[in-house]
């Protein structure tokens, strides 16, 4: 179980203070699917980089399964929306990146990363470099990277952001699949209505700066789900409504930002 | 998996090139090359200079021919290669790790730069006398001269790898919990490789540049004291002759070493757009 507790992050730029996320608090089971919902400048990949203990929190607390933590550890990994592969590496190398990291041996990275691979439909290409790959399957082998280390955790940072729409659809649904199959907890940063409510077992619409949790919305539908469906489509108004407030306010917020700088 | 497919499908780069027009390039470098031949035969003929002091190109052939044969050549230029060799790996040896040290360390910026950009620009050549006190005249002295002159470029030209390297690489290592070292060896030293590259480039270019300067006044072999050499002996064919050798190796290294090297690895990985 992942528990944040009254988190806020402020930081200072151009002299003056600012408020990025506000007393913001939030259980997510274990195993459970959560999206995190918002505009963008309203500090959902700021938490995610304090849960993943890149950034340090101003005040509040992030603990799993009872510790508290404020650094990276083992129990969590990230994916990175624009995939954050190393060009030097084969696919394989950049699958076994964490396990060599912590002295993994050889022989045992090498098992591992052929299983995840081919569990992300890539097990032929574990001897090419990123470069040849396109950006769907990139993000694939960001994924075997992360499953590799077995987080407990698994923290993605609009993942799909930068594909195409077909591709996204097709990387979401994967993604339910390896889901269900390693059994992770997951927190997951769109600015995309339709892809929260599609993967999230619970979705956290966050407000405009400075960054809080307006509300939760429940999706309780089995998947795969139908997005045609006249369920989804209540959803999705009920989202919509509650999000385009949100996107106002932090697009007045981005208009008086230009003005005055 | 037609994603899959799809990029398989693509070509690589290698593929893409067009195969014909290398020819025609090729048609008229050669051209230029006759046509500069020919241009100065016929300066020579003209008797523009005394001919003592301007040889024919057949002389230079000549000169080529006959310094081949009695291993003059050969003997000078392997010196002159040997002494660029130490130079540029001593360079390298320093400058990649201390490059790297700069990059990393705000600290270490702020103690040693103003320092080495005072130093910087004194030129290789006027470290000769001091370097002859040190170490007499030959092989060391020349080493020295070079490896100061070719020490800045690989120096710099790391530090703005490591400081160009994407902040996200970082975050990666940091969320996958890799130790320090595993993260200089994995991530920082290939990450600014495009960079090293470019600064062992500018290094060996420098150095072969001021060698032949260091050999005229410090060294009894090498391709400049050859050149220096037939100057007294009024040999303007063995100049001629030691000068297109010393074009010759560094349009060899130019076009066949470094080139090599960037193909292994950062055209390999696809990085090769980056700087430069």
């Amino acid at each position: 179980m992942v528990q944040i507790e009254a988190l806020s992050k402020r930081y200072a730029a151009g002299g003056s203070d600012i408020l990025a996320l506000s007393g913001i608090s939030a259980t997510i089971g274990e195993g459970e699917f959560v999206c995190l919902l918002g505009p963008s400048g309203c500090g959902k990949s700021t938490l995610l980089k304090i849960v993943a203990g890149l950034i340090p929190a101003s005040a509040g607390t992030i603990s799993i399964a009872g510790r508290v933590v404020t650094a990276p550890g083992p129990d969590r990994a990230m994916v990175f929306q624009d995939y954050a592969l190393f060009p030097w590496m084969t696919v394989a190398e950049n699958a076994e990146f964490g396990l060599a990291a912590r002295g993994v041996a050889p022989a045992r990275r090498a098992a591992a990363s052929a299983e995840l691979l081919k569990a992300v439909g890539l097990g032929e290409f574990a001897a090419k470099y990123p470069h040849h790959l396109s950006g769907g399957m990139k993000q694939r082998v960001s994924i075997a990277r992360a499953l590799a280390v077995d987080p407990v955790l698994l923290l993605m940072d609009e993942p799909f952001g930068a594909l195409d729409a077909q591709t996204r659809f097709v990387m979401q649904q994967e993604l339910l699949r390896i889901w269900r199959a390693y059994r992770k907890t997951v927190l997951f940063v769109t600015h995309s209505i339709e892809e929260a409510l599609y993967l999230g077992d619970r979705v956290l619409v966050m407000t405009a700066r400075p960054g809080r949790i307006k509300a939760e919305i429940p999706v309780a539908s089995a998947r795969p789900r139908d997005i045609g469906s006249v369920e989804f489509a209540r959803l999705r108004a009920q989202t919509l409504e509650l999000l385009s407030e949100e996107i106002a306010r932090s697009m007045e917020q981005e208009a008086t930002a230009a003005v005055t700088s | 998996m037609s994603e899959a497919t799809l990029a398989r499908a693509a070509p690589t780069p290698a593929a893409i090139r067009p195969r014909r027009r290398p020819s025609r390039d090729f048609l008229l470098g050669a051209g230029t090359l006759v046509a500069f031949v020919l241009a100065w035969k016929l300066v020579h003929l003209s008797r523009l200079f005394p001919p003592w002091a301007f040889p024919a190109p057949e002389q230079v052939l000549g000169a080529f021919v006959k310094t081949l044969e009695s291993g003059e050549l050969l003997k000078n230029t392997w010196a002159s290669v040997a002494r660029q060799i130490v130079g540029v790996v001593l360079a390298a040896l320093v400058g990649i790790p201390g490059g790297l040290l700069l990059g990393a360390s705000r600290d270490f910026r702020a103690a040693l730069l103003p320092f080495c950009r005072m130093i910087y620009p004194i030129p290789g050549i006027a470290w000769i006398p001091l370097a002859i006190l040190w170490f007499g005249i030959g092989f060391k002295s020349t080493v020295f001269v070079i490896f100061f002159t070719g020490i800045w470029p690989i120096l710099f030209n790391t530090m703005a790898g490591v400081t160009a390297l994407d902040g996200q690489y970082t975050d990666v290592a940091r969320v996958y919990l890799a130790p320090r070292m595993f993260y200089v060896r994995k991530v920082l030293v290939p990450g600014s490789l495009p960079f090293i590259i470019t600064g062992i480039r500018l290094t060996y270019g420098v150095g072969w540049r001021v060698i032949v300067g260091a050999e005229m006044i410090s060294s009894i072999t090498g391709l400049g004291f050859m050149i220096d050499d037939a100057r007294w002996q009024l040999r303007p064919d063995v100049m001629v002759a030691g000068m297109i050798t010393i074009a010759m190796i560094g349009w060899v290294m130019e076009n066949w070493a470094f080139d090599w090297l960037e193909r292994v690895t950062i055209e390999r990985w696809g990085m090769k757009s980056q700087p430069r």
